[in-house]
């Protein structure tokens, strides 16, 4: 029973998200129950899935029995399994969260933005077990098209910034393709694990070169890397309400863990640490993401553009992590994934609280927001602390360890990216709490409707999770390396 | 460089594919309507999926079908069906996008009155 764990995963949402449309023609107030139930029973698959990977090793799973080089295989290792984790509870907080606000960004498609966001969920599922470069791409697409739609679902402003997301997220799409289609000319097989065994053979072949070139393009531009992030903060900023903490939260990390997934495994650890620059690439991309990102976000007025550009920055720390090519870093990397994936998630509740429920859209609004609502300027404090990677939290635990990697890489720049990044983080959060805690409140027509219980639930239970990270720090960095780490790091 | 001058003519289908590929990407860098950017977006991807069936071009192959099933295999007598199916599963993404996004036109065009990008963005400022 639990070596099908990984295909009940996807096939719950999948199907979800097929049976909705017809289930609730007739009654719409249903896509909410069926879809919760079905993320609060993907959380249990998924953590049932952590303890069997624990208990009895990874899980190679092949669809319809074909085995590995002919058919499609997925690889549910230590690694896929803890991200798995993260991507099935925070969509159930997601939608969570979601329920009374989709009135308010959605015009009332309830049923649309359910199916759209199941699908996603079900996609993302793909992307983190696929063992297979083309199967990685269709899951890629699939996630991608959600989002578009799910980002358009808010109509005037978030139309154009989802036609610009769809345009280069479909170019991006189209440059990883050319690398599989590059990697396929040359190998011979699409399956990961089959091309990681034929790599050595190939070091001098300039198509594989290239397609690793391509493939780098095209995720870099779907995870927000910096030089290819411009349609990030635009669609963020102007996703409806219930969607953009999901996508903040899941979709960048996802394809992260995606090209984690392709240099650690199939190209392995041997090839990009001593024969191909690759990591170099990653790294030095990662400290201009982490110090450029950090500065955009002290710049902006809107506090959830403000938020995608902080975004930007961890997705450049965390490939500071993944990029210094020893254990610690590469742990302290994928710890600080999981923690800025729950980060994102609160940061956007609460923008999303700020927007529906006190009208608040700029950072110079939040003004006697202290008073009025205590709640939300506590959670804002812990989430603060998680960003600037201050002790209690887990922030810190996955910065320490980044950091610990990169000096035993002696690798000082990397090190000084990140204290830089860290500070400017501290420098846009003393901006919103000076903003928060002015005297004269500025923004007098709060409108101080009760707050619901789910809004404060997701809140509670993510912001607590930014602390309990911290707190747990130890065994989960344990799990993650007897577990998680790629094959001879 | 004359050499890498001739060696590009000696592979028709990959200079086709590089011309198909820029072409894309110049038109959607250079038109400012989005239907025109779309266009430019899907040759780009149409330029992908070329490339794709043209590297499994075999000469004098047949259908992946066993002519008899008493012979051994001859491999250099069938063509590799994988990279069709690969170009099929891409055609059937490409027509999902296009679809999202023309959809999205058509609201756009409903919201601005407009599908030029320079117009919209002087809306929105």
């Amino acid at each position: 029973m639990s070596h099908q764990l990984p295909a009940i995963l996807f096939l719950l949402p999948l199907f979800a998200a097929i049976a909705m449309p017809v289930v609730c023609l007739k009654h719409r107030e249903w896509s909410r129950p069926i879809s919760l139930g079905v993320l609060a029973a993907m959380v249990v698959a998924s953590l049932l899935n952590v303890i069997s990977i624990i208990k009895f090793g990874e899980v190679r799973y092949a669809f319809s029995g074909w085995t590995a080089p002919l058919g499609i295989e997925w690889v549910a290792d230590g690694f896929a399994s803890v991200v798995m984790v993260m991507v099935s509870v925070l969509g159930l907080l997601g939608i969570v969260f979601a329920g009374p606000t989709s009135p308010k960004g959605l015009h009332g498609r309830i049923v649309h933005y359910y199916v759209l966001i199941l699908l996603l969920i079900s996609a993302l599922t793909g992307i983190v077990f696929a063992g297979d470069l083309f199967n990685l791409f269709v899951f890629l697409e699939v996630a991608a098209i959600a989002s578009y739609a799910l980002v358009g679902m808010a109509g005037g402003r978030a139309l154009f910034a989802s036609f610009r997301y769809l345009v280069l997220g479909t170019l991006g799409a189209s440059f990883y393709l050319l690398g599989v289609s590059y990697f396929y000319a040359v190998s011979g097989t699409l399956n990961m694990a089959d091309i990681a065994e034929k790599v050595p053979q190939l070091l001098s072949s300039k198509a594989f070169l290239g397609g690793i070139l391509f493939m780098f393009i095209g995720l870099g531009i779907k995870m927000a890397m910096v030089p290819f992030h411009v349609w990030m903060p635009e669609a963020y900023t102007y996703a409806p309400e219930s969607v953009s903490p999901i996508l903040a939260s899941l979709v960048t990390k996802v394809v992260l863990v995606g090209w984690v997934r392709i240099i650690y495994w199939v190209l392995g650890v041997n090839v990009i640490v001593h024969e191909i620059p690759i990591l170099f690439l990653v790294g030095l991309l990662g400290m201009l993401g982490a110090v450029i990102g950090a500065v955009l976000a002290l710049v902006q007025r809107n506090i959830k553009t403000m938020f995608a550009y902080g975004g930007i920055s961890h997705i450049g720390i965390i490939l500071i992590g993944v990029s210094q090519g020893n254990q610690t870093g590469f742990v302290g990397g994928v710890f600080y994934l999981l923690n800025d994936a729950v980060m994102q998630a609160t940061l956007f509740f609460l923008a999303g609280v700020a927007i529906c429920q006190y009208g608040i859209r700029t950072v110079e609004e939040l003004g006697g927001i202290g008073k009025q609502a205590p709640w939300f300027t506590s959670a804002l404090i812990v989430v603060a602390l998680g960003m600037i990677g201050l002790p209690p939290t887990g922030g810190f635990f996955g910065k320490w360890y980044i950091i610990l990697g990169a000096l035993e890489a002696n690798n000082y720049v990397a090190v000084t990216a990140v204290l830089l990044s860290t500070l400017l983080t501290l420098g846009y959060f003393v901006r919103i709490f000076e903003s928060i805690f002015r005297q004269t409140p500025i923004s007098a027509g709060i409108n101080q409707s009760e707050i619901p219980f789910s809004l404060k639930l997701s809140i509670g239970v993510t912001s607590a999770a930014v602390l309990l990270l911290g707190l747990l720090s130890d065994p989960i960095v344990q799990l993650l390396l007897t577990k998680s780490i790629p094959p001879g790091l | 460089m004359g050499d890498l001058f001739l060696s590009v003519f000696q592979r028709p289908n990959f200079l086709t594919f590089v011309i198909i590929f820029l072409w894309g990407f110049y038109i959607m860098i250079t038109r400012y309507n989005l239907v025109k950017k779309l266009v430019g977006l899907y040759l780009v991807q149409t330029s992908v999926i070329f490339f794709l069936v043209s590297i499994s071009a075999k000469k004098g192959a047949t259908v992946p079908i066993l002519l008899s099933t008493t012979d051994p295999v001859q491999v250099a007598n069938y063509t590799n069906p994988l990279p069709h199916v690969l170009t099929l599963t891409a055609i059937v993404v490409g027509v999902a996008t296009l679809g999202v996004a023309l959809a999205l036109c058509s609201a756009i065009y409903r919201h601005y009155g407009s599908l030029d990008e320079e117009e919209i963005l002087k809306r929105l400022e």
